[in-house]
């Protein structure tokens, strides 16, 4: 594949407010995401970073596209891993819909960089960070082996 | 692509026999999978077939491999739309894993047909599906999209 593309697709009976939120709010990130939290004004042209919790950057870019609650669209470049950081930027974009009785959330994550790594690493991430933040949502606990940096399966998130 | 081939991966929590019974119980698959049931023996050779309400058989095949709670295969044929038929038998896998705090579901579903029509239709079904069988696991309650047959939102699952 010349353009490396993941793209994932979930539904999750919440709100798009709420949805939103539980992307972006520190307070809900650190739960269904290793503890880590985003630094970010959330307004276009605005610079991002996940956060670890030793201070490190794990991931750092700028908001592309911003418009509350249906999409969000970020370059993403990690920083922790030289290899993946040598590719450079790659693009992030959620999208939410709202259906009759629940949300669709389209996550995708693309890299112009073939046999893209990075995409590689996130592949294996992204399907259990979006599990945990619907468990978290529908039942109020995100998955146990989401809360904390770097738990084992933390680490093979590679993010 | 020359064979292509879905693959979605999802995290539930709940326990491989909870998760395995669920995927192929009547009492579970009405819920989460618009109302439909699977005639089956569960054993391997035998024919295997996704019944609509009012009996009408959507997609056959057979028991390729299993071994429950971990591993389940079957070939897939879809009965209901003409050219899709023609593809003959896809191949469909589930692999459950235990982690230490939840399941972790693979499925698998590829054809050898290129530009499989089949596959496009199941990949746009099988994450709502899925995303069901998690709330009903998680919740005790399925998603309302999928819970009858031919709903708007099964139509789009195409199976």
């Amino acid at each position: 594949m010349d353009k490396p593309k993941f793209v994932y697709v979930t539904y999750i009976r919440t709100t798009p407010e709420k949805l939103w939120q539980a992307l972006v709010d520190p307070e809900f990130t650190r739960q269904y995401w290793c503890d880590t939290v985003q630094e970010c004004e959330w307004k276009v042209g605005a610079a991002w970073r996940i956060m670890i919790p030793d201070g490190r950057v794990a991931d750092s870019g700028k908001v592309l596209e911003l418009d509350p609650p249906r999409k969000l669209v970020l370059s993403w470049r990690n920083e922790f891993r030289p290899e993946l950081n040598a590719e450079g930027y790659s693009r992030l974009t959620y999208e939410i819909e709202q259906m009759p009785h629940s949300l669709k959330l389209t996550v995708t994550h693309e890299s112009d960089q073939p046999g893209s790594k990075l995409i590689e690493a996130v592949s294996q991430g992204w399907p259990m960070i979006l599990a945990s933040l619907k468990s978290l949502l529908e039942t109020g606990s995100p998955l146990e082996e989401t809360r904390h940096w770097p738990k084992e399966f933390c680490a093979t998130q590679k993010q | 692509m020359d064979k292509p081939k879905f693959v979605y991966v999802t995290y539930i929590r709940t326990t491989p026999e909870k998760l395995w019974r669920a995927l192929v119980d009547p009492e579970f698959t009405r819920q989460y999978w618009c109302d439909t049931v699977q005639e089956c023996e569960w054993k391997v050779g035998a024919a295997w077939g996704i019944v609509i309400p009012g009996g009408r058989v959507i997609n056959s095949g057979q028991v390729l491999e299993i071994d429950p709670p971990r591993k389940l295969v079957l070939t897939w044929r879809k009965e209901l739309d003409p050219e899709m038929r023609a593809e003959g038998h896809s191949r469909m896998t589930y692999e459950i894993e235990q982690l230490p705090h939840s399941v972790k579901l693979t499925v698998t579903h590829e054809s050898d047909m290129p530009g499989s029509k089949l596959i496009q239709a199941v990949s746009q079904g099988w994450p709502l599906v899925l995303a069901s069988l998690k709330s009903l696991l998680e919740t005790g309650s399925s998603l309302e999209e999928t819970r009858h047959w031919p709903k708007e939102f099964c139509l789009t699952e195409k199976q």
